[in-house]
C-alpha cells in the first residue's frame, strides 16, 4: 500500500506525466468532467462525479481515423502511443470500460483505435466515499470500492490518499510516479478506516434489487408487452444519456473532405436519434421516438445480458440519471420490465 | 405553490372526467429531488401525479404536435408564447387545445440548487412560493429566497402570466418592470472581435454535440435537422470548435424572431453551457431593430415572416 | 512583396444586381477580380448556411447584393431578406467576425456604374481588413 499527502499530489501527477499521458477529473463550468490532463494540471481528486464518463480516453468523441489524398491514405501509428494513467476513475466506470471492450474486441474483429488506447492504459482508480442518490453501482455488479478492473485504488482519507496496488501496470505507475509505502506502523489504521469508508459507501448506494435479472422473461413478451409508449413519454430523443454513459459504444463514421483530400473520423453516435436508423430509402424501421427508446433500454437491460452474460450493459453510475433533462430514470424502466412474469 | 398544484389536479381531472380532451400533457416529480419529468395524463385518476414547482424546467409545448386529438397542456408564460407560434406555423391547432395557464414565478436553476448541497445532491426540494426549501443528502435543510435560485432566464423574463389559455391555474403575477433587460448581451457587444471570439470559444469548450438543446426547444422540429444535411455537409459532427460555433450560430438564426427565452434549452445542457447566449443576441435585435417579441399575438405571422417599409435599411450600400 | 488578395463570396440576385454586374461587364467598367460570383434567383433566397459555408471556406468576405426594397421581381423577396441580414449581420459581429466581413448593397440592373463603383468600395474594405482568421474549418489531423 501506499501513501500519497494531499499537499504532495501536484509533485507526484507531474512525476507520472513523464512516463504517462494523464488523464483524471478537471473542473468544467458548474462541474466536472473526464479529459486528458495538460502538462503541469493535476487532476481534480476532491471532484464528486465527472458529467462526462472516462471513456473518451480509449473512445473519443471525435476520431480521426486516417487521411486521404486521392487514392492515398496514412492512419496513425497506433504502435507508438505514449502510455497513459487515467487518475481519478471510478471503479465502476474502470468496469464500465470492461463492458466497452466486448464491442471493440471480438473474435471476427478487433478494433486497433480502441485496443491499443485501452491496452496501454493503467487505471488509478478513486474509491467513492459518498455516492449520490443516482449511484445504484452496487445493484450492477461493481460499487464505490471495487477493485476488479483497476490497476490501483485510491482511497481519501482526508488529508492523504492511500493506495492499493492491484496489478504489475499499478506497481510499475508507482514506481513511475515515486510513490512512498506507507509506514509499517500505520498500516493496520489505515486499513481498518478504509474497510469502515467502504461499509459506509457501500450501504448508502441505492439498491434497486438485483438490477438486470431480466434473463427469465422472454425478449418478445418485454419487446411487445410493455407499454413503452408510456414510458418513452417525455423523452426528447436528445442523445445525452449514451454520450455520457459509460458503457454506450455506438459510433458513426464520415469522410470530411475538399476536393480530393480528406479525414476519414470516427464519431459518437446515439441511437437515440432518427437518423441511426435511418434507411438510405427513407424506411426508417424506429421512425418514433418511443420505439428507439425501447431499442436503447432492452439493449441496455436485455440484449446485451442475452448476448455476452455479463450482466446489464449498465453499471449503475447514475449519469444518466443526473443529466436527462426530461427525469427519465433506467431504474423506473427496469422496475416496469421486471414486473412482468419470467417465463421458465 | 400547493393551490397552484392542487388547481391543476382538480382541472385536469375535470377535463379528462368530462373527455374534454383526451390526455393531459404536465409534470410528475422524478426521481431525484430536483427534477421533474413531462408526464401524460390519461385518465382522471392519473391526474393526481400532476406537479407544479420550481423544478418544471422543460417547456411542454415540444410534446404537443405529436399527440394526437385534444390536448389538455399545463403552460407557464413562455410555454404559451411557444404554443402562440406553434400555431401561427400551422404545427398545432387551437381548436385542438384546452390551455392550463400558470402563471409562473420563475423556475430554480438546477446548479444554483445543488450548489446548495456543495457538489453533492438534494433528496428534498419544497417549492413555497417566495421561499425554496431544500434538504441535502448530509442532512442539513436551507431556506433560499426564489429569487436568488432563478434561472437566468427567469430573471429577464417579461412574460410570467401566460398570453393565451382557457382557464388559468392560479391568480395573474405581476409583470416585472425590467430594467436593463439586455445587460447580458451589451456586456459581450463591449468588447472587440478577437475578445469576442475568445469568449464564445470558452463558452462552447465543453459541447458535445449532443443536441439535447435542440430537442428540448419547441421550435426545433424540422424534419431533417440543418446538421444531417449532407449534400452539401453545412456544418461537420465532431468536435472541432469551428463546427460546434457553426452549429450553435445557424440554430440560434433559425430560431431568431421565434425564441421565447424559455430557458429549455440551458436546463437540457448536460455540461452546464450557457447556450442562450446566442439567441438573446438575436431576442434584442428582434426588439431593438423591429420592436417585436416572438409568441405575443396567435394572429401575428412570425417576424422574420413579415416585413415594414420603413426596417432598418443603413447598412446597404 | 505580394500584396493580399482577397476572395469575396458574391451572392447577387439574378434580376437586378446580376444584371448590374453585366452591365458593367459590358460597358467595360473596371473593377479589381477579387469577387467570385454566385448567381441566386433572389437575396431572400440567401441563408446563413450559405453566408458560414463561404466563411468556412476560408472567404475574406461575402457581398450580397439585391433588387431595390419595392422592386424585388418576386415582389417582397428582398424585404424579408432585409430583415435576416440585420440579424445576420449583427449575429456574426456579435460572436467576433470583424465588421466589414459582411457587405450587402441594392443594385438594380440598369446601375452598371453603381456596380462597379460598390464593387471597388468592397474589395478596398475587405483588402484592408486583412485575410480571414475567423471560423475558418481546417481538415482534422490523424495524430
Amino acid at each position: 500500500m501506499i501513501i500519497i499527502n494531499k499537499t504532495d499530489l501536484a509533485e507526484v501527477m507531474t512525476r507520472a506525466q513523464e512516463t504517462y499521458l494523464l488523464s483524471g477529473p478537471v473542473e468544467t463550468f458548474h462541474g466536472h468532467t473526464f479529459r486528458h490532463l495538460e502538462p503541469g494540471q493535476a487532476p481534480d481528486l476532491s471532484c464528486h462525479h465527472t458529467l462526462l464518463s472516462p471513456k473518451a480516453v480509449v473512445f473519443p468523441p471525435s476520431d480521426p481515423l486516417l487521411t486521404f489524398s486521392g487514392d492515398d491514405w496514412a492512419g496513425p501509428d497506433l504502435a507508438d502511443l505514449p502510455p497513459q494513467a487515467a487518475v481519478g476513475i471510478r471503479p465502476y466506470d474502470a468496469k464500465a470500460l470492461h463492458l466497452l471492450k466486448y464491442n471493440f474486441d471480438t473474435p471476427e474483429y478487433k478494433d486497433p483505435y480502441f485496443l491499443s488506447r485501452f491496452e496501454n492504459l493503467t487505471l488509478v482508480g478513486l474509491a467513492e466515499n459518498h455516492p449520490d442518490p443516482a449511484n445504484f453501482s452496487v445493484s450492477c455488479g461493481t460499487g464505490p470500492f471495487d477493485e476488479t478492473c483497476l490497476d490501483m485504488l485510491l482511497v481519501d482519507l482526508g488529508d492523504a490518499l492511500a493506495g492499493k496496488i492491484l496489478t504489475d501496470k499499478g506497481e510499475a505507475f508507482a514506481r513511475a510516479a515515486g510513490l512512498d509505502p506507507i509506514p509499517a506502523e500505520k498500516k493496520a489504521a489505515v486499513a481498518s478506516t478504509i474497510a469502515e469508508l467502504k461499509t459506509r459507501a457501500e450501504n448508502a448506494v441505492t439498491r434497486t434489487g438485483s438490477f438486470g435479472s431480466l434473463d427469465g422473461i422472454s425478449t418478445l413478451d418485454l419487446y411487445e408487452q410493455i407499454d413503452w409508449e408510456a414510458l418513452a413519454f417525455g423523452c426528447i430523443n436528445c442523445n445525452t444519456c449514451t454520450f455520457v454513459c459509460p458503457t454506450c459504444w455506438c459510433f458513426d463514421i464520415q469522410d470530411e473532405a475538399r476536393g480530393q483530400k480528406g479525414v476519414r473520423l470516427k464519431l459518437w453516435d446515439s441511437c437515440m436519434s432518427a437518423l441511426y436508423s435511418a434507411h438510405a430509402s427513407g424506411h426508417n424501421p424506429r421512425r418514433q421516438g418511443w420505439q428507439r427508446f425501447r431499442n436503447r433500454f432492452m439493449h441496455k437491460l436485455k440484449y446485451f445480458g442475452d448476448k455476452y452474460g455479463a450482466g446489464p450493459m449498465c453499471v449503475g453510475c447514475g449519469r444518466c440519471i443526473r443529466t436527462c433533462p426530461a427525469g427519465i430514470d433506467i431504474r423506473t424502466i427496469h422496475q416496469a420490465l421486471s414486473r412482468l412474469e419470467a417465463v421458465t | 405553490m400547493k393551490e397552484m398544484e392542487n388547481r391543476i389536479r382538480q382541472m385536469a381531472k375535470d377535463l379528462l372526467a368530462r373527455e374534454k380532451v383526451d390526455q393531459v400533457v404536465g409534470f410528475c416529480q422524478g426521481s431525484l429531488a430536483a427534477v421533474t419529468r413531462p408526464f401524460l395524463a390519461r385518465h382522471p385518476e392519473e391526474a393526481d401525479q400532476l406537479v407544479f414547482n420550481c423544478n418544471c424546467r422543460m417547456n411542454l409545448a415540444t410534446f404537443v404536435p405529436d399527440l394526437k386529438g385534444r390536448t389538455g397542456i399545463v403552460a407557464k408564460g413562455c410555454d404559451s408564447r411557444n404554443l402562440v407560434i406553434q400555431m401561427t406555423e400551422n404545427r398545432v391547432k387551437r381548436e385542438n387545445l384546452y390551455i392550463i395557464g400558470v402563471p409562473c414565478a420563475g423556475m430554480a436553476d438546477k446548479n444554483k440548487l445543488l450548489a446548495t448541497a456543495g457538489g453533492r445532491d438534494l433528496i428534498r426540494v419544497i417549492d413555497r412560493g417566495e421561499q425554496i426549501e431544500v434538504e441535502t443528502t448530509q442532512g442539513t435543510t436551507h431556506t433560499l429566497s426564489r429569487q436568488d435560485l432563478l434561472q437566468d432566464n427567469c430573471v429577464t423574463c417579461i412574460r410570467h402570466n401566460p398570453v393565451i389559455y382557457d382557464a388559468l391555474a392560479g391568480p395573474e403575477v405581476p409583470e416585472p418592470d425590467l430594467q436593463d433587460r439586455f445587460a447580458d448581451v451589451a456586456a459581450v457587444q463591449k468588447m472587440d472581435p478577437g475578445e469576442k471570439q475568445a469568449y464564445f470559444q470558452h463558452l462552447l469548450k465543453d459541447c458535445i454535440r449532443c443536441y439535447a438543446c435542440r430537442d428540448a426547444c419547441p421550435l426545433c422540429y424540422c424534419p431533417t435537422c440543418f446538421v444531417d444535411e449532407s449534400s452539401p455537409q453545412w456544418v461537420g459532427k465532431s468536435l472541432n470548435p469551428v463546427d460546434v460555433t457553426t452549429y450553435h450560430l445557424v440554430r440560434a438564426f433559425h430560431d431568431a424572431g421565434r425564441c421565447t427565452d424559455c430557458g429549455a434549452c440551458e436546463a437540457a445542457c448536460p455540461m452546464n453551457i450557457r447556450v442562450r447566449s446566442f439567441t438573446r443576441k438575436t431576442i434584442m435585435d428582434c426588439v431593438n431593430h423591429f420592436g417585436e417579441e416572438a409568441g405575443m399575438n396567435p394572429g401575428q405571422r412570425p417576424v422574420l415572416d413579415r416585413f415594414q417599409i420603413n426596417d432598418p435599411n443603413d447598412f446597404f450600400r | 512583396m505580394t500584396e493580399f488578395e482577397p476572395r469575396i463570396i458574391t451572392f447577387l440576385c439574378n434580376w437586378c444586381s446580376y444584371g448590374a454586374a453585366d452591365l458593367a461587364g459590358v460597358s467595360r467598367f473596371q473593377y479589381p477580380p477579387n469577387m467570385r460570383i454566385i448567381r441566386i434567383p433572389c437575396s431572400g433566397r440567401v441563408s446563413v448556411k450559405m453566408v458560414l459555408h463561404a466563411i468556412r471556406s476560408g472567404a475574406d468576405g461575402v457581398w450580397i447584393s439585391g433588387c431595390h426594397p419595392g422592386d424585388c421581381h418576386y415582389i417582397e423577396g428582398n424585404f424579408y431578406a432585409r430583415r435576416k441580414f440585420v440579424l445576420l449581420k449583427e449575429l456574426l459581429e456579435y460572436t467576433g467576425l470583424e465588421p466589414g466581413r459582411l457587405q450587402f448593397s441594392w443594385i438594380s440592373s440598369a446601375e452598371g456604374v453603381k456596380f462597379a463603383d460598390v464593387a471597388q468600395q468592397v474589395i478596398a474594405d475587405i483588402r484592408a481588413l486583412g485575410p480571414a482568421k475567423k471560423l475558418i474549418r481546417q481538415l482534422p489531423e490523424v495524430a
